[in-house]
């Protein structure tokens, strides 16, 4: 009869034994991730590209996220709702690229969308009338708060609730609600005054966003 | 593509703020919002991401476990590692012991005091007070005419100056 010392050496030297098994779980472990991103790579996608606004730069995110959760698979097992999960992680992922790529001309930015955009059955002028209001809107998005900012443009994306967005904010849902309203309102304001002066939009957004951080204060 | 009930937004474009009034979602500018959140993904990124997550390098791990390590034997790893401490533990202490720093330093020296403020010190010079009086040999006694030679002794026929020492005390 062997011993445990003897058994454990064998156990050690022997690795044609384990190789099997690692090569299973390496092999389910790849399943579930190319599950996931098949299911969730377009959501994420979209996630990214509404913060980064370049579509290279959003499927680097993606990639990315991806490559953050191959290295922390070993909890995938703990998590709950793997969509809030992987929209939690791209947008911090892009919200720190954001940061960094401040000095990037948001004309950048416009250029992209109006490439992206839908412009079927538009005309030349109606398509360069739109990319006008579309710089005009991210215009005064870039100039709201940025807590206002950032449940503004989660509450774009139709799939995801409010407790969702609090949960990938890591705030409360009232929060979210009263966050949504103040960004809504300060939005119209600053659009209303961009429609009636049109040429003097960025005053407009920076004196609504003098008006929004002393509301915030006065809370 | 509503997937979510609890969201306020309704479809029609229009939604109901907090304050119960409506407000129209173009002149809150979410329709550029919701559009750009609505554009659809670039084809093939999935089997991109799939291949970039193939290529990407695996976690790195300078020890394999074997499997019957990683699940049940958990005591096995527990004395594995105490065995590894005590070695490394040995090892310290017996360099530890041999060498034995502080009997160098059992007795220190002192370093001499430096007296003076320009960094001068006084050599080990003691100062010796003159409320003394030094020792004083008294001159020994003089025999009469021991030293005193006749002026004439060197003349010729004079007693020779040793034999005058000699025989002067016989004399006595």
């Amino acid at each position: 009869m062997m011993s445990t010392s003897q058994a454990i050496c064998a156990g050690w030297m022997d690795f044609e034994d384990t190789a099997p098994a690692d090569a299973v779980r390496q092999q389910a472990d790849e399943a579930a991730l190319a599950a996931l991103v098949d299911q969730y790579a377009g959501a994420l996608y979209r996630v990214a590209f509404s913060v980064l606004r370049n579509a290279s730069d959003a499927e680097d995110a993606v990639q990315e996220a991806f490559l953050r959760v191959l290295r922390h698979r070993d909890q995938l097992d703990e998590v709950r709702d793997h969509r809030v999960w992987l929209i939690r992680i791209v947008w911090n992922i892009v919200l720190d690229r954001k940061r960094r790529s401040k000095t990037r001309p948001e004309t950048d930015d416009v250029a992209e969308l109006a490439r992206v955009l839908p412009s079927k059955g538009l005309s030349a002028e109606q398509v360069a009338s739109a990319a006008q209001h579309h710089a005009q809107v991210l215009a005064c998005v870039e100039q709201l708060p940025e807590k206002e900012r950032e449940v503004l443009m989660l509450s774009a994306f139709d799939e995801l609730s409010s407790v969702e967005i609090a949960t990938v904010l890591g705030i409360t849902e009232s929060s979210v609600r009263s966050r949504l309203f103040r960004a809504r309102n300060l939005m119209a304001g600053m659009l209303n005054h961009t429609r009636g002066k049109t040429k003097e939009l960025e005053p407009s957004c920076a004196t609504a966003k003098t008006a929004a951080a002393a509301e915030e204060e006065g809370q | 593509m509503n997937l979510n009930a609890d969201n306020s937004l309704n479809s029609s474009g229009r939604e109901i703020g907090q304050s119960g009034q409506e407000i129209d979602r173009a002149s809150t500018g979410e329709d550029t919002l919701r559009l750009i959140a609505s554009l659809a993904a670039p084809q093939g990124l999935e089997e991109r991401v799939r291949v970039a997550l193939r290529i990407a390098p695996r976690r790195g791990r300078v020890l394999a476990w074997p499997l019957a390590l990683r699940t049940d034997a958990a005591w096995v790893r527990a004395t594995a590692a105490a065995a590894i401490v005590m070695v490394v533990a040995g090892g310290g202490w017996g360099v530890y012991s041999h060498i034995q720093p502080w009997q160098a330093v059992k007795n220190p020296a002192i370093p001499a005091k430096v007296g003076s403020v320009g960094g001068f010190s006084n050599a080990d010079a003691k100062r010796v007070p003159q409320t003394l009086q030094p020792p004083v040999l008294s001159a020994p006694p003089k025999a009469a005419g021991q030293h005193q030679l006749p002026k004439k002794a060197h003349k010729k026929g004079a007693v020779p100056v040793a034999q005058t020492l000699t025989a002067t005390p016989a004399a006595k």
